[in-house]
């Protein structure tokens, strides 16, 4: 076995004071967000099982719904969350490119899609339980349907919630210049708002489409 | 000639290695990032609430003493209590206990200074005392009667608020150990250095990263079902209600499909902590130490496809048969670790030393625990004692008898290391002997007691099963006097132990290439594994082994400064 000296192993690994090096920690942090999406993705999946339970036990319920309720508002609200996807990976790109300044408009334009998206959400709930689609169980046509359909959506929906919480931070640090040299931070809320992206479109095409 | 790698900090230390100081006491009460001290906190949490949980396993025993309800006001009383023991000892005892050891010697056998990301260990951490009394507080109010594994309806048309609290806590708990457990995945892909390859990591480095990755993967499926509990319990929402348009066979579906991965959460640490103890305790490499890495990740993803073995009676019959096939299939990955174990000591210099004796207690005890768990996977034999006292025996040999002899090998072969003093080793003896026999009494009457057909989680049983539950009984109160012996061990030993040096038991993992306790940055430098982990018996492990002996331990006067 050959002898390393300390120096060697210093170059490899560390900087001077023992920290972990800056691509280290970028590392670490990307496998961390990966492995908590991973997580995430399981608990999602439990609530879209239960959806796709309800579709095939009874089909007549989600059939009727369709015929019903319009899907115009909520494409529109898609299309503003698949922009925001965008917007976001135009900031990073900007960061990476150095400019600050179109980092901060597009992080900001994907901020106000998830805001746009929420409003959207909340015109969609308030239309649906005037309908008498309610999360509790009731007595009516849709007893079965409401609490399948609002525990994704609104779970979703809380986790667009988090993801404009978390833009704005982004914005908030990357003004002070936190970014310019590392944009990790940037990174790792994109690969969250792509994740809330994608359940979205799962939801979606599962829900409104099929 | 082979050149010895000598740990790189030790050249750099050894003149100053006559006194190590000891963190203060108080650092443990605040919030730190240090995965050392986080480590002591997980240690000492799940410790107190393993106490909390004994006494109430003694309350459960002084009830059973007798057929009659005498010490319990009601049976609801009696149920709350069952459900509370098993919901402390699992969530808030054996699986924080993992995540002690895991924090405290994973980082220092990779050769590491810390983990990945100290200030999510520590927030994972103080997510479990806030979670604790949330579980607990439930008990002053309506409590939780359901049992551990709270299957609706019981847990929601016939329980009351404590039921809430359970799973609002449960749900905190199982968010701190996703968080631990992906700190735990980042630190061993990636904070090893370079020296520390792979295939070159301690076993119980292997198992931690397996056990991690099941509860990454399977702790979620807990978060989503008691996430729709509480939304039934609250929200008025029928998930798990027939008469809405439920499901009640979801709840058990999704709930095993966590809690059997979950129980490999709480032994494959204990495993890996077998294969160090054995080894180093014996003197010779582990058997197979490859098919022994491997064989956690297999339980790891066969773990996954055995849930409805604890559903066989409410299963539908056509898939009774394919879930006792993979039951029994996963038996095979843990025989390799058995017979690899006696593989390892097979032949070896064996030092009966107290972590030696608990690591053989776990041998045999879980061997017991197995064969009777490959019998409840065979169909006729499960439907006759499903949920009776058999199935009781069954999961605390593979728990107690399992998880609890390892975390005392664990504490027995690591105290030395975080406290900078040994343990005494006779009072270890006393401990183990007493631990030992009032197990095997207590619980292996207990299949008897579950032929016969004595059923679980009952406070009145049949005049025909006093004979047995008294014996059983008093060997729990013998049992649960163990507990003091090791109490006063630590508390001893802590103060008057003789020093333990860097490396009292002679052991080639990386942990012991460093003072005890071992300075904040964990090394002064990166260290060189030894090549082998598990090399014992050889003339270069005996070289690498003397001088770290000569880095840390030349000074004859060594003290330990509190
Ligand atoms: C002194 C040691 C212990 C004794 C005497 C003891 C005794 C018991 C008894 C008699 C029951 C059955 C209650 C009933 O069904 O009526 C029980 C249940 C249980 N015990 Fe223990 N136990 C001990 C330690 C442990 C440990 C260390 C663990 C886990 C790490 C554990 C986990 C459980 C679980 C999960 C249940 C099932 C609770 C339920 O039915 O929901 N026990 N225990
Ligand atoms: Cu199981």
């Amino acid at each position: 076995m050959a002898e390393l000296t300390a120096n060697q192993l210093h170059a490899v690994a560390h900087d001077d004071h023992g920290h972990l090096s800056e691509e280290e920690q970028n590392d670490n942090l990307k496998l961390g967000v990966w492995l908590y999406l991973a997580s995430e993705i399981v608990i999602f999946s439990i609530m879209i099982v239960g959806y796709i339970l309800l579709r095939i036990n009874e089909p007549d319920v989600v059939a009727h719904a369709h015929e019903e309720l319009g899907v115009g508002l909520v494409t529109a609200n898609t299309f503003v969350l698949l922009a925001s996807s965008y917007f976001m990976v135009m900031g990073l790109r900007a960061m990476q490119q150095g400019n600050r300044a179109g980092m901060l408009r597009w992080i900001g334009a994907t901020a106000l899609g998830g805001t746009v998206f929420l409003i959207g959400q909340y015109i969609e709930y308030s239309e649906l339980a005037h309908l008498g689609i309610v999360l509790g169980y009731s007595e009516s046509q849709w007893s079965t349907l409401g609490m399948r359909f609002y525990a994704p959506t609104f779970f979703h929906g809380a986790h667009v919630f988090v993801g404009v919480v978390w833009a704005l931070e982004v914005l908030r640090r990357g003004a002070k210049g936190r970014y310019d040299h590392n944009p990790i931070g940037i990174e790792m809320f994109g690969l969250y708002w792509h994740f809330v992206d994608v359940v979205w479109i799962m939801l979606f095409t599962l829900i409104y489409l099929v | 000639m082979a050149t010895i790698a000598v740990p790189l900090g030790a050249e750099i230390e050894s003149h100053e290695a006559e006194a190590v100081q000891r963190p203060a006491l108080s650092e443990y009460l605040r919030w730190s990032v240090d995965h050392k001290i986080i480590g002591v906190q997980y240690g000492v949490a799940s410790f107190l609430f393993f106490i909390i949980g004994g006494a109430m396993a003694m309350l459960i025993r002084l009830e059973l003493w007798t057929p009659d309800l005498d010490v319990m006001v009601s049976g609801a009383a009696y149920n709350s209590l069952f459900t509370m023991h098993g919901t402390v000892m699992i969530f808030l005892f054996i699986i924080p206990m993992w995540a002690a050891f895991g924090n405290f010697v994973v980082p220092l056998q990779l050769g590491a200074k810390d983990m990945a990301f100290p200030w999510l260990n520590a927030f994972a951490f103080w997510l479990i005392p806030p979670a604790a009394i949330v579980v607990l507080l439930g008990y002053f109010v309506t409590p939780a009667e359901a049992g551990w594994t709270s299957y609706p309806p019981l847990s929601t048309l016939f329980s009351g608020d404590g039921q809430t609290l359970w799973a609002l806590g449960a749900h905190l708990l199982g968010i701190s150990s996703i968080m631990g457990s992906i700190n735990f995945i980042v630190t061993i892909f990636n904070m090893r250095p370079p020296q520390m390859t792979i295939w070159r990591m301690p076993l119980l480095c292997w198992a931690v990263l397996a056990t991690s990755i099941i509860a990454v993967m399977a702790t979620p499926f807990l978060a989503g079902a008691l996430t729709l509990l509480l939304l039934d319990r609250v929200a008025g929402t029928t998930f798990f209600d027939a008469a809405g348009g439920g499901d009640v066979l979801l709840w058990q579906n999704i709930f095993w499909f966590y809690s059997h991965p979950a129980v490999y959460i709480m032994v494959l640490p204990g495993m890996g902590v077998l294969s160090e103890v054995l080894s180093v305790h014996s003197r010779k490499p582990v058997f197979g130490y490859r098919m022994v890495g491997l064989s956690s990740m297999g339980i790891a993803f066969v773990g996954f496809t055995v849930w409805a073995h604890h559903m066989f009676t409410s299963l539908q019959p056509e898939l009774r048969i394919p879930f006792m096939i993979t039951t029994m299939i996963i038996a095979v990955p843990t025989g390799i670790k058995m017979f690899s174990w006696l593989g390892t000591i097979w032949g070896g210099k064996i030092r009966f030393t107290s972590a030696m004796l608990f690591a053989l207690g776990f041998m045999s005890m879980f061997v017991i625990g197995g064969i009777t768990g490959v019998m409840l996977a065979a169909l006729p034999f499960d439907i006759h004692v499903h949920d009776t006292y058999f199935v009781v025996s069954h999961f605390h040999f593979v728990l107690f008898g399992g998880s609890v002899f390892a975390i005392y090998a664990a504490l027995y072969h690591w105290f030395p290391k975080v406290t900078g003093r040994m343990m005494n080793e006779r009072l270890g003896r006393i401990h183990f002997a007493f631990t030992y026999f009032g197990f095997l009494f207590t619980f292996f009457p207990m299949h008897i007691v579950g032929m016969l057909g004595m059923p679980r989680r009952v406070a009145v049983y049949d005049e025909a099963f006093a004979n047995w539950n008294q014996l059983i009984s008093f060997s729990a109160f013998v049992l649960g006097f163990s507990t003091f012996i090791v109490i006063y061990n630590i508390i001893r030993s802590y103060y008057r132990g003789p020093v333990a040096g860097a490396n009292p038991w002679r052991a080639l993992t990386l942990e012991w290439a460093t003072t005890s306790p071992p300075p904040v940055t964990n090394f002064t430098d990166d260290p060189i594994p030894f090549e082998d982990p598990y090399g014992y018996g050889t003339e270069a492990s005996a070289a690498y082994l003397d001088a770290v002996e000569a880095a840390f331990d030349g000074n004859e006067n060594r003290t330990i400064l509190d």
